[in-house]
């Protein structure tokens, strides 16, 4: 369990880069580190989430060349606040977790737009939100909800008397 | 518990906030040169695993496109194969009229062109049926040309068709003579869809195959000078007082489908009009 753990923080935080883009629909990529950290958090609670958020989102930075800490940080933040509220927040539904990620995803990329600000890096609001942060918030969504069927129809599946 | 969380929490803000400094101050190298170690060789694995893997979806897609474009490419060459048979046989049925059109301008006779709308072909009878009838007043016995020479007589004419008796008919006689040889004869049709020409011995020593047979134009029913056939084989029975050659009919009655009446105008030679022809 754990092997798989340390598998999909890793592999999630450097897959975005490399295999991503397979994904990629009209020039949008789903954000896999973020659902990766979300459906942990989700499972194993805030320390899990905020110590996953950080590693993917470090070994994003580093993969896609970005400034190392900027996703890690807001990544830690999300798997720390999901992982702490996931005992009430009710998930099994996907008119839940479609607008929940996407909520998500919009967070994100405000908080990554706010620490770059703060770092004095140039990045114009309205383009990166309209153009970017939205349309990837969505992808996230969808994506994200599909995954969670997926893996609540596996464990079905497991737990069946055969 | 949550105060660990918290502190994990603190931990993680501070160590991200510190590298972002450090980075702006342009003191990162090494932080990023630990990460692109553990990045690096995971990266190098996941494309090469993605290119393979994009690879076998991408050699799949052009089969199918291939299937596609090869299915499009096979209904289009059948449209084509199509298209080219009806325009092959739009240009074969010019030829025939353009042919036709000539050797009606060509004739000094009244004319009235007829389109073949049935056949018999059982060796009993043997007729062709035309698109004209007692309403384009054809009368009976009116001779049928085609542009490589006689076909036949109507001998029946209805409302609106007619019906012709081929030169190869059994019953069909017409008066007709070699063009060489001015030899005098008689065409007769036979059982087996093929014509004989009746001659008198003494008159026609001289017939050799190749001649060409005309209508001799005696008796008034058909113009002389129209193409019959030509001599195939000669039977020379001696001392009989008739000898008789088969002949080729010139024209392909199988394959006619239109044809000239001659409806008007005086019996007389019209040889030259077939002759420009061929």
């Amino acid at each position: 369990m754990r092997a798989f753990l340390a598998i999909a923080v890793l592999g999630g935080g450097v897959a975005h880069a490399t295999v991503g883009s397979a994904l990629r629909i009209a020039d949008v990529a789903p954000d896999i580190p973020l659902i990766v950290v979300v459906l942990l958090a989700l499972r194993r609670g805030p320390e899990f989430g905020c110590g996953a958020g950080f590693v993917a989102g470090l070994l994003q930075d580093a993969a896609t060349g970005g400034l190392l800490g900027v996703q890690a940080l807001t990544k830690a933040v999300i798997g720390f606040g999901i992982g702490a509220l996931g005992g009430r927040l009710r998930v099994s539904q996907p008119l839940v977790q479609v607008p929940g990620l996407v909520v998500l995803s919009l967070l994100e990329g405000l908080a990554r737009f706010g620490l770059l600000q703060l770092f004095h890096f140039p990045a114009p609001f309205g383009e990166l939100m309209v153009y970017v942060v939205l349309p990837q918030a969505l992808y996230n969504g969808f994506l994200g909800a599909a995954l969670v069927l997926a893996l609540a129809w596996a464990e079905t599946a497991r737990s069946r008397p055969s | 518990m949550r105060i660990r969380a918290l502190a994990l929490l603190g931990i993680v803000a501070g160590v991200c906030l510190l590298l972002l400094t450090l980075q702006m101050r342009g003191r990162s190298v090494g932080a990023s040169d630990a990460l692109a170690l553990v990045t690096t060789p995971i990266q190098t694995v996941l494309a090469r695993v993605n290119r393979a893997t994009l690879g076998v979806w991408g050699t799949y897609r052009d089969w199918k496109n291939v299937r596609a474009e090869n299915r499009r490419l096979r209904d289009e060459t059948q449209r084509l194969r199509v298209e080219a048979l009806r325009v092959t046989e739009t240009d074969a049925e010019n030829q025939r009229l353009r042919r036709l059109l000539t050797l009606k301008e060509s004739l000094p006779l009244e004319t009235m062109a007829g389109e073949i709308i049935a056949r018999e072909w059982g060796g009993w009878v043997r007729s062709l049926t035309i698109n004209r009838g007692r309403g384009d007043t054809v009368a009976r016995l009116t001779a049928v040309i085609a542009p490589d020479g006689l076909v036949g007589r109507i001998v029946d004419v209805r409302a609106g068709s007619s019906v012709v008796q081929v030169l190869t008919d059994p019953a069909s006689t017409v008066g007709a003579h070699v063009v060489r040889t001015r030899t005098p004869g008689i065409i007769e049709g036979e059982p087996r869809g093929t014509l004989r020409f009746k001659y008198m011995a003494r008159d026609g020593s001289g017939i050799q195959v190749g001649d060409v047979v005309v209508t001799s134009g005696l008796g008034g029913l058909f113009p002389g000078g129209i193409p019959i056939g030509r001599v195939r084989t000669i039977d020379d029975r001696g001392s009989a007082l008739f000898s008789y050659a088969q002949v080729t009919p010139a024209v392909d009655f199988a394959r006619i489908d239109e044809v000239l009446l001659l409806t008007g105008g005086a019996a007389r030679d019209v040889a030259a009009s077939f002759r420009s022809d061929g």
